[in-house]
């Protein structure tokens, strides 16, 4: 055993952080500090700056032959870790972590150069379409129909009409493309699943606005109604959708902890609790609340460490556990125990509302106030969203426990 | 002891489920509280004509006299249907400090006629939802004060007649003593409000005041214990709406447990998901039964009926986090969207939890009392 970061860690962590102090543009900075759900033209211009000059690090977990930075698991995750510490947004996970390693692993050479070609230099937009209103934690249940036809350009390739419902799009507002899973054979279940690239511009698509309980718009439902999209367009071979999109969710397993996250809102638990005072003593002096920061952080030490077995456990699974249900429960759970706090060490200024687009200073309280309600109200999502908790621990019971 | 109602109570409880089925439908209440300004003129003459506002007002300042236990009747029900006109600050909170401060009893019966709609001032950020803290000063001018100061979290504020605002005339901000009552007009020079929307779509303001002019309501210095007593009140009121909004939250929430389909039957079947609801309505009922509970003990003697309230508030706020948050969590994603009633209600409860002293704060206030014993004892 040894416990201690090597040397070369430490001198990537200072690396990064001396490249986003010097690069980092304040405006965002300033938007990403408050936690709000950044705009696809604020979310473009990071791409491209991560991604300039071949850096790839825009795709922290892409190898250097696919334009990344072929960094080590704990790269990546010193990386993310210092991102959240220096106010900098996260990167596009759906592209970075979901649909673009199954493109690069399944996708055609052509498919790659025409899909995350331009996303790399921050030129479009994707966002997923999974999810159903009848198919969320039973996905296999989705019912958005993909029929191959005749196409109608001269170019002679089929078309996939495509007909359903998606729901709970992050950006979809924004996308050019959807990648999307669908039924290609209606008579099988998980085996009749392909995935599939959707413009979102095509005729037929209708991308409909959900506010969600924070009162942000960032969640949308998308409505396929003859959408025809080109058999090019299929990502892969058909009906093998569901095992390229399981087998991305197990990449997955250390950052389902969200332990950088958390390890930045104690920061600023601690910095409100430090700042925050009830009758002359700041509340960080008050023995019982200081002694709840501390459970948090007890808690927190948890999560980290177990992120940094899973983050060292060998490719060939030395560590048999369920590495990614057991992060994903504690991780989410913690997150919202802590921003429950923000909001009540924020006292008579925890009840108020500041949106995105509220001038500074036009709703009463401290300059961080904003953003904390709204992502306390966000995170309640983060025990429902990427396989509930209630599937996590199912999993853990039956493929673990055997129960 | 009976904890069933009378059949008056039984009324004024069927009477207030009537006028939120008719009139505060979830669309009806999302129209309100966005186009409408969270408050509506026709609901609260509503509130006046059946005799809701005057209902805690003692009959020589027009009111029926009503219980404590009235109150809660109607925040319960209030609760269900998300009510967000300002019915605990003005009737409850308000109406009284007016009473218990010996104010003009034209304003108070005027709260029972919805003509005036005064609100208490009298929390601080630096208050924390400590009630004794208060550095809002007071000073002489003439014949009448003028305060300095600032006020947080003023509920209702933009829809007041009148602000009663607490301010020392003596001591400093922790004494006991030296805090006085005072009427404030909402156009006084030297006044500024600044409004906000709250989580749940009320509205609120923050208040400054720069030598503000104000009106001596009750005698001098003795201001604390009047806000105390009423704060006592509008905590039970406040819980008393929770367990409404809990209740409303747990019913709908196991609908959509019977109805909602995924592998092939409806969650309400899996064993998991079952157990979580039983647990929900055993923290809504161990919530309803301290309401009851800090209702027997809110004449007693303040230090007995503090301990009281305190208690009450650890466990509503316990119930909402378990019971209110795994509403939403239960709904999965539909739960996390504004166009959906059950999101409404985490947020109120939300809320609820964190206002008129949080958990920690009341358990602060429970332990201050065992080692104050101790200390008399020893």
């Amino acid at each position: 055993m040894d416990f201690t970061f090597n040397a070369a860690d430490e001198a990537f962590r200072e690396e990064i952080r001396a490249w986003l102090r010097a690069n980092l543009p304040a405006d965002i900075a300033a938007k990403a500090r408050h936690q709000f759900h950044l705009p696809w033209t604020d979310m473009a211009r990071w791409v491209k700056l991560l991604n300039a000059d071949g850096k790839g690090w825009a795709v922290p977990n892409w190898t250097v032959a696919q334009g990344g930075p072929g960094w080590t698991l704990m790269q990546q995750y010193i990386f993310e870790e210092v991102l959240i510490e220096e106010d900098a947004p996260q990167i596009d996970v759906g592209v970075a972590k979901m649909i673009g390693p199954i493109v690069n692993n399944f996708g055609s050479s052509e498919q790659i150069e025409r899909f995350l070609g331009p996303w790399y230099r921050g030129e479009t937009k994707f966002s997923q379409g999974f999810s159903e209103p009848n198919a969320g934690s039973d996905l296999a249940a989705i019912s958005t129909t993909a029929v191959r036809v005749p196409g109608l350009s001269k170019d002679g390739g089929d078309d996939y009409i495509i007909n359903g419902r998606k729901i709970w799009t992050s950006g979809g507002h924004f996308a050019d493309w959807f990648y999307c899973l669908v039924k290609t054979d209606m008579a099988a279940k998980q085996r009749g699943i392909s995935l599939i690239m959707v413009p979102a511009k095509a005729p037929g698509v209708t991308v409909r606005p959900i506010i969600d309980i924070s009162e942000e718009h960032n969640l949308n439902e998308l409505f396929f109604d003859d959408v025809r999209t080109s058999a090019a367009n299929l990502i892969g071979e058909e009906n093998k959708g569901w095992t390229y999109a399981k087998s991305l969710l197990e990449n997955e397993r250390a950052r389902s902890g969200e332990a950088p996250r958390n390890r930045r809102y104690l920061q600023v638990l601690k910095a409100i609790a430090r700042d925050r005072t009830r009758c002359g003593v700041p509340l960080i002096e008050d023995p019982a609340f200081a002694a709840r920061i501390a459970q948090l952080e007890s808690d927190l030490n948890s999560l980290e460490w177990m992120t940094l077995r899973a983050l060292t456990a060998k490719a060939g699974g030395d560590l048999a556990l369920p590495l990614g249900s057991i992060l994903k429960v504690r991780g989410s759970e913690l997150l919202q125990k802590i921003t429950e706090m923000h909001i009540e060490a924020l006292g008579d200024h925890g009840h108020y509302v500041h949106n995105y687009d509220d001038v500074p200073g036009s709703v009463p309280g401290p300059d961080y106030a904003p953003g904390l309600l709204t992502d306390f109200m966000y995170r309640r999502a983060t025990t429902i969203y990427g396989g509930s908790n209630e599937i996590q621990r199912t999993i853990i019971a039956r493929q673990f426990l055997g129960l | 002891m009976e904890f069933g109602l009378s059949e008056e109570q039984q009324l004024l409880q069927d009477s207030i489920a009537r006028f939120v089925e008719r009139e505060y439908s979830f669309d009806k209440r999302q129209t309100l509280v966005t186009a409408g300004g969270a408050f509506s003129e026709t609901n609260w003459a509503t509130f006046a004509e059946m005799g809701w506002l005057m209902l805690g007002l003692p009959e020589d300042a027009g009111g029926l006299g009503g219980t404590p236990v009235d109150t809660a009747i109607v925040m319960e029900q209030f609760g269900k249907a998300l009510v967000v006109e300002p019915y605990l600050p003005v009737a409850v909170l308000a109406a009284r400090v007016l009473i218990d401060a010996g104010a003009d009893n034209r304003l108070i019966a005027a709260i029972g006629t919805g003509e005036a709609r005064p609100v208490v001032a009298h929390g601080e950020v630096g208050a924390f939802g400590t009630l004794g803290w208060v550095e809002t000063r007071a000073a002489r001018s003439g014949n009448g004060w003028r305060l300095s100061g600032a006020k947080s979290l003023v509920l209702a504020a933009p829809f007041a007649t009148h602000f009663i605002v607490s301010a020392r005339t003596s001591g400093e901000p922790r004494d006991a003593a030296g805090i006085s009552l005072f009427l404030v007009a909402p156009d006084a020079a030297g006044l500024t409000r600044q409004d906000a929307r709250l989580a749940d779509s009320s509205r609120a303001s923050e208040l400054t005041l720069d030598s503000c002019e104000a009106q001596l309501i009750g005698s001098e210095g003795a201001g604390l214990a009047i806000i105390e007593t009423a704060f006592a009140h509008a905590a039970i009121a406040l819980c008393a709406e929770a367990v409404g909004a809990m209740d409303k939250a747990l019913w709908t929430t196991r609908d959509y447990l019977q109805t909602r389909q995924q592998f092939g039957v409806a969650i309400g079947t899996f064993q998991s998901l079952q157990h979580r609801m039983a647990d929900m309505l055993i923290e809504l009922e161990m919530a309803r039964s301290q309401v009851f509970r800090a209702l027997a003990h809110l004449d007693a003697e303040p230090a007995v009926r503090d301990q009281a309230i305190s208690s009450m508030k650890v466990q509503i706020g316990r119930s909402i986090k378990f019971t209110g948050y795994q509403a939403v969590q239960l709904h999965g994603g539909i739960g996390m969207t504004e166009e959906y009633l059950i999101g409404h209600h985490f947020k109120r409860l939300h809320m609820i939890d964190n206002a008129l002293g949080t958990v920690g704060t009341h358990l602060g206030r429970m332990a201050n009392q065992y080692s104050a014993q101790n200390r008399r004892a020893a």
